[in-house]
């Protein structure tokens, strides 16, 4: 079953629309369905053209493709288990929150929060991302716990943070405190990135690019290979007691 | 004037000796009274379980420490969240909800009254902001003495008359209830990093012991005729080993008091704790329980523990940094300036975990091997043992050895050696149930004669009808229906009104606030003596004339006047 | 007459022993006060009655009416923002948050541009503090970190630090050791025993190498850090172990520049630390009088200390999504009510754009910046000179604000609970 959403023109400026009804399972037993904008409860055709093409027993097979001006939809995806989210343009933030399963690809950039807390599955930005992709709640001490999120354009600033499992895979550059309180799982950024894994306590951060603002409790353990890349092996972070693997290419201090 | 009549309700209200007769009662302007008129509304018990409303006599509800563990606990908050509804506003939190949060779910399980266990005098303000946002139960603090230096210099020059004019100025200003001694000289040190071991220990610089803070205080407690006794959080909380501690303070109380106890030993299950470490932890619930068998100026509170997540916080300082040691999660900290501390962490008790399992059994156990359930009353030291939502849960384990067994199957394998839990048989019965939640809380708190904890004429009409026929549940078999039961009354009248029905709250509400004033003679008028303003002007960081709280601050006013013996 | 022990409404130290000489119902003098709190209690001119802005001019218009339009705007409103609150008492923030929620709007307080980040941090590892005697009676080393309290909080060095007298100090001035921490050398960093000048941006840097070597893990350090060299942090890490009692006060120096709220988690975690050695304790030095109070309000009745959205009937907290500055700079709002604070002042550009857009009504006594960006403007009663209500702290401690002066004005509490009412109606 493929179900397309395509975004009306927004009637009211900029306030956002909260989609969290938008998850595959739930175009199963149809499309009456609400979505919020502000404090008002809309039907999802006052904000959508929908149509459907076929039918599904399952989520795994249904699909949803978003277009239109999706940049200000959030909350697409939350509590996600299955099937597949196709986004044509940008969207909003918190996509995928709270993820267990399924497949959210975005073709434009994504905006804050994106895969957060999440705990399985698969999220793809063929753009960039803004901050706090993959990372985890306010207050709270697990970030994403496993599934993967692979972002081909640059990441924000606090990417990973508090990465508890899964792996996160940056291609362009990401911006400062990329995997601060990395616990465990996989951080791997292609450029460069700020202050990486900064208060780490376990896990792996990868940087192939130069590592800026390098925090000075690391301790360098010495050179390693890594799929063809010579990169400089640090453990820490000492100041907290951390027992983590940064893996740089290059790195400067602020001294 | 409106008139209520609870028609056909199966009572009991252990304060007068009723128990489970089926009967009528009338109210008429928020008291019980003989009879009323036919106009009066009905409201059909149908044979129900009837009980004055429910007292908890030991909880963290309100205050700077209480909404600091929210403050801190985003993660908390979203746990459980509710929006605006009807007469109830929105709602947050799990393990420590916002007040009226606290409120409705109190009043839905049938609680009309409750005692925040710790308030700081130079924060008192706060609590009773707090109280007015607790609007479906009458409120009243505990006053924390353990570290206020004016008591800690009066008791080492041996002037327990001078310690009675502190308290009495204290409450006063701050329109406190009881005398609260939480960690006695340990929060003192602890403002240096330090804390006490057990009541043998000086407190730095003043020199004197928790002993002698805990027997002055009790005594200079008695000489004012406060309501309440001297209400202890016992020193070396939380330690292996720490009950002969326990037995120690417990040993340095006469009876002084004819009407109530001498002391109320607050959450014990967390100073009933034998072993020399971790490794060898187990319980020793049966010494500090046979202990209280023996010494009727003692009552006691659970200190429940139950198994999840939830937040601990308490003015006992050094305590809590141990805690955040062990657990390396987050911790708070707050030391009051001449008067006290608190910290704040949260915590996981586990099953799987040994140590926890073991503090599960002891709390139950203390409630069990006590004979009087005058003498046990049923508290977690909400949130610390558990979010006080457990209660229906701790009754049922209470009335059904079934359930205990079926929970026990389930804990840390190991603590079957740790523990006498799997051997005591005892079931508690309904009427015990109300002893420890209710009519046993009234009267430890010394308020019975203000019309609470029980259903005379002349007494508040808090009254809790539970949908439970105690006649026909058999609660050692079917413990689920005694949760049930208690998780939600059919109706909660507080002062006369409906304030809540199966689950949902009616009204807005407004609390009351108990406060007690003792009269001194003059020359032991705080508010005068020379040394006492000029101590207060140097050190302390709020003028005197800044410091009580004002009548604004209480929504409905009940002071209660005692004649000091000084 | 004079009024003894009033409280001022200016900044966080919440001084509440000035006296006030009031004759004729105006101040004539101040005593005790700081400037910023002497020129608060003199007053400036007060707008005389509500106002509504009608085309390029103002008109003048009744309470009943001003307040009438405010209800409106918010009922009609889909994403309204209640923003401000930390210049006024508690009594009108608790109206504040149950209006939000019967509107299903924002409230958000200026702790979003200021210690919204060191609220985020203690969210994360908590907050080891003290009530500002304890440090007055004890502390024998006293940290200003990024703040600059001759400048922003004049009486705190006399009332609690540096000049104030402490009972287990025989002598305190000279018993009590200052440092100061900041990118630049401040007036503060002149009476300081010992400064330590960090590059911008490299405070976490530095925090990340002091927790390290108050560990004892001194060797993994580079020479210098950020600026500061190797042999200094060692330096400062032993006073700080040997001290008796310590405390640090972090400004926006440190909450506002790069790492933002990472800074202060780092400089909590050091503290944390340290107290495995000796006792430490800090502190935010919390800028406006009351901030503090509606982190308080909002906590006890939302769960959350600012940045609460009932868009969907629950809160929901999300700094950075639910605050102020995001929510403008994003135009998600179409109406806003402020109250106590003067955002015209303090936000970027691309927020005051969205405000020129959407409606907005402000309580204030004064007409001020963002006076410009208003329809309607209701004067009210100043809290602490006109008008009483609580206060809280910087250290948590609640005061009644005292009333120095009758005046007419209704109080921010009154106009605001009329407002509820009419909203209540409506609903």
């Amino acid at each position: 079953m493929k179900v397309t959403l395509a975004m009306k023109p927004m009637t009211k400026g900029f306030i956002p629309i909260e989609a969290e009804s938008i998850v595959p399972k739930n175009f199963l037993s149809g499309t009456d369905l609400s979505v919020w904008r502000g404090n008002r409860e809309l039907r999802l055709d006052e904000a959508f053209s929908v149509s459907v093409e076929g039918s599904a027993d399952r989520a795994e097979d249904v699909e949803v493709v978003l277009s239109g001006d999706t940049c200000r939809l959030k909350r697409v995806g939350e509590y996600m288990d299955a099937g597949r989210i196709t986004v044509l343009g940008g969207i909003g933030m918190h996509c995928g929150n709270f993820m267990s399963g399924g497949t959210i690809e975005v073709h434009g950039n994504a905006d804050g929060w994106l895969g957060r807390e999440m705990a399985g599955g698969t999220i793809v930005c063929r753009g960039d991302v803004a901050d706090y992709c993959a990372s985890g709640y306010r207050g709270g001490r697990k970030g994403m716990k496993g599934g993967t999120v692979e972002v081909f354009g640059r990441a924000g600033d606090f990417l990973a943070e508090s990465l508890a499992g899964g792996t996160v895979v940056v291609h362009g550059d990401a911006g400062d405190m990329a995997g601060a309180e990395i616990h465990s799982g996989t951080l791997v950024v292609h450029g460069n990135c700020s202050r990486p894994a900064a208060n780490m306590k376990g896990g792996s951060c990868y940087v192939y690019g130069t590592a800026r603002g390098m925090i000075p409790t690391f301790r360098k353990v010495g050179t390693v290979q890594h799929e063809g890349r010579t990169l400089i092996q640090f453990t820490g972070d000492l100041a907290n007691r951390g027992k983590g693997n940064l893996f740089v290419k290059d790195y400067e201090y602020l001294d | 004037m409106t008139e209520l009549l609870v028609k056909n309700a199966c009572v009991i209200d252990p304060l007068r000796g009723i128990n489970g007769e089926v009967m009528d009662i009338a109210i008429r302007n928020g008291k019980i009274v003989e009879e009323v008129s036919d106009a009066a509304e009905v409201v059909d018990a149908r044979g129900m379980l009837t009980m004055p409303g429910g007292i908890d006599s030991h909880t963290h509800i309100c205050g700077t420490k209480v909404n600091f563990g929210r403050y801190m606990s985003p993660e908390d908050m979203r746990a459980g969240r509710t929006p605006r509804q009807g007469a109830m506003h929105a709602t947050s939190g799990y393990s420590v909800p916002t007040t009226y949060g606290n409120s409705y779910r109190y009043s839905v399980m049938g609680y009309t009254t409750l005692l925040e266990g710790a308030m700081a005098p130079l924060e008192a303000r706060h609590t009773h902001e707090e109280f007015s946002y607790t609007p479906l139960q009458d409120t009243m603090a505990n006053t924390l003495f353990d570290g206020n230096w004016g008591i800690l210099e009066a008791i080492r020059d041996g002037d327990t008359k001078r310690v009675a004019a502190i308290i009495a100025w204290t409450l006063s200003a701050v329109k406190g209830f009881g005398v609260k001694l939480t960690n006695p000289g340990g929060t003192e040190a602890w403002q240096w990093g330090k804390n006490v071991t057990c009541i043998r220990d000086p407190v730095p610089y003043f020199e004197v012991t928790p002993a002698e803070i805990i027997r002055s205080v009790v005594e200079a407690n008695e000489l004012l005729h406060l309501p309440h006794s001297v209400h202890l959080h016992c020193n070396n909380l939380g330690t292996p080993g720490n009950y002969t501690c326990t037995l120690g303070s417990f040993g340095l109380i006469p009876d002084l008091n004819k009407k109530r106890q001498t002391l109320y030993a607050t959450h014990v299950q967390f100073h009933a704790y034998g072993g020399s470490g971790w490794k060898d932890f187990c319980s020793k619930s049966e010494p500090i329980a046979n202990y209280v068998n023996m010494r009727p100026q003692i009552v006691i509170d659970m200190g429940q523990v139950m198994f999840g997540r939830t937040t601990t916080m308490t003015a006992d300082g050094p305590m809590e940094f141990n805690l955040y040691r062990l657990h390396h999660d987050k911790w708070s900290n707050h030391d009051v300036e001449l008067e006290t501390g608190s910290g704040i962490i949260p915590v996981i008790y586990r099953r799987k975990n040994l140590v926890n399992s073991i503090m599960w059994a002891i709390g139950l156990e203390l409630a069990l091997l006590t004979k009087s359930p005058w003498q046990c009353l049923l508290t977690t030291d909400n949130p610390n043992g558990a979010p006080f939502v457990k209660y229906p849960e701790i009754i049922a384990l209470l009335m059904s050895k079934r359930y205990r067994d079926a929970e026990f199957a389930t804990v840390h394998p190991d603590t079957e050696s740790r523990v006498p839990l799997p051997a005591i048989e005892r079931e508690l019965d309904w009427h015990e149930i109300a002893v420890m939640t209710r009519a046993g809380g009234a009267r430890a708190l010394g308020i019975q004669d203000l019309g609470k904890g029980h259903l005379a004429p002349g007494a508040d009409a808090d009254v809790a009808i539970y949908p439970l026929r105690i006649d026909e549940v058999d609660p050692a078999a079917e413990y689920q229906k005694v949760i049930d039961g208690f998780s939600q009354t059919e109706y909660t009248i507080k002062r006369g009104r409906v304030v809540a029905r199966r689950g949902e709250c009616l009204v807005h509400g407004s609390n009351a606030t108990f406060w007690v004033r003792p009269k001194v003679p003059e020359n032991y008028d705080m508010g005068k003596d020379p040394d006492f303003i000029e101590k207060f002007d140097r050190y302390y960081t709020v003028r005197m004339r800044n410091y009580p709280v004002q009548d604004e601050y209480l929504t409905r006013s009940r002071c209660i006047e005692t004649e000091a013996d000084l | 007459m004079i009024v003894k022990d009033a409280v001022c409404p200016f900044c966080g130290c919440l001084c509440d022993d000035i006296e006030v000489e009031v004759e004729g119902n105006r101040v004539v003098a101040v005593t005790n006060a700081c400037e910023l709190g002497m020129t608060k209690f003199m007053g400036e001119k007060r707008m005389k009655n509500p106002i509504l802005r009608d085309g390029n001019r103002w008109k003048d218009i009744t309470y009943d009416e001003a307040i009438r339009y405010a209800a409106d705007m918010l009922l009609s409103a889909e994403r309204p923002l209640l923003y401000g609150w930390s210049g006024t008492h508690g009594e009108a923030q608790c109206v504040g948050v149950h209006m939000a929620e019967l509107i299903h709007g924002v409230i958000d307080n200026t702790s979003s541009v200021c210690h919204g980040p060191s609220i985020l941090a203690i969210q994360e590892v908590g907050h080891p503090g003290c009530t500002l005697g304890v440090v007055k009676n004890r502390a024998d080393l006293v940290i200003y970190w990024g703040s600059n309290p001759i400048d922003a909080h004049p009486r705190h060095l006399s009332r609690y630090t540096r000049y104030a007298e402490g009972f287990f100090l025989e002598n305190a001035f000279r018993d009590r050791k200052v440092i100061v921490v900041d990118v630049r050398k401040t007036e503060t960093a002149n009476i300081a025993d010992e400064f330590i000048q960090i590059k911008p941006g490299g405070d976490y840097a530095v925090l990340s190498a002091l927790r390290a070597i108050v560990q004892g893990k001194v060797d993994t350090i580079p020479r210098t850090v950020a600026g500061v060299t190797r042999a200094q942090l060692v330096r400062v890490a032993n006073l700080c172990k040997s001290a008796k009692f310590g405390a640090v006060y972090f400004g926006l120096g440190l909450t506002m520049t790069q790492g933002k709220y990472k800074n202060i988690r780092n400089a909590i975690e050091l503290i944390s630390e340290l107290n495995r050695h000796t006792k430490f304790t800090i502190s935010a030095m919390r800028g406006h009088y009351n901030v503090y109070g509606s982190n308080e309000v909002n906590t006890w009745m939302t769960g959350y200390p600012f940045g609460i959205d009932f868009s969907r009937g629950i809160a929901f907290y999300n700094p950075g999504e639910t605050t102020a500055v995001d929510i403008l700079a994003r135009k998600e709002c179409d109406a806003a009510l402020i109250v106590g604070s003067d955002p015209a002042a303090h936000f970027p550009r691309r927020c005051l754009e969205h405000l020129a857009d959407i409606p907005v009504v402000q309580l204030d006594p004064y007409p001020n910046a963002t006076t410009a960006f208003c329809n309607v403007q209701i004067p009210v009663a100043v809290t602490g000179i006109d008008a009483e209500g609580t206060a809280y702290r910087m250290d948590g401690v609640p005061i009644r604000t005292r009333r120095v002066l009758s005046t007419d004005y209704l109080s921010d509490e009154e106009v605001l609970s009329r407002m509820y009412a009419l909203m209540q109606e409506a609903s």
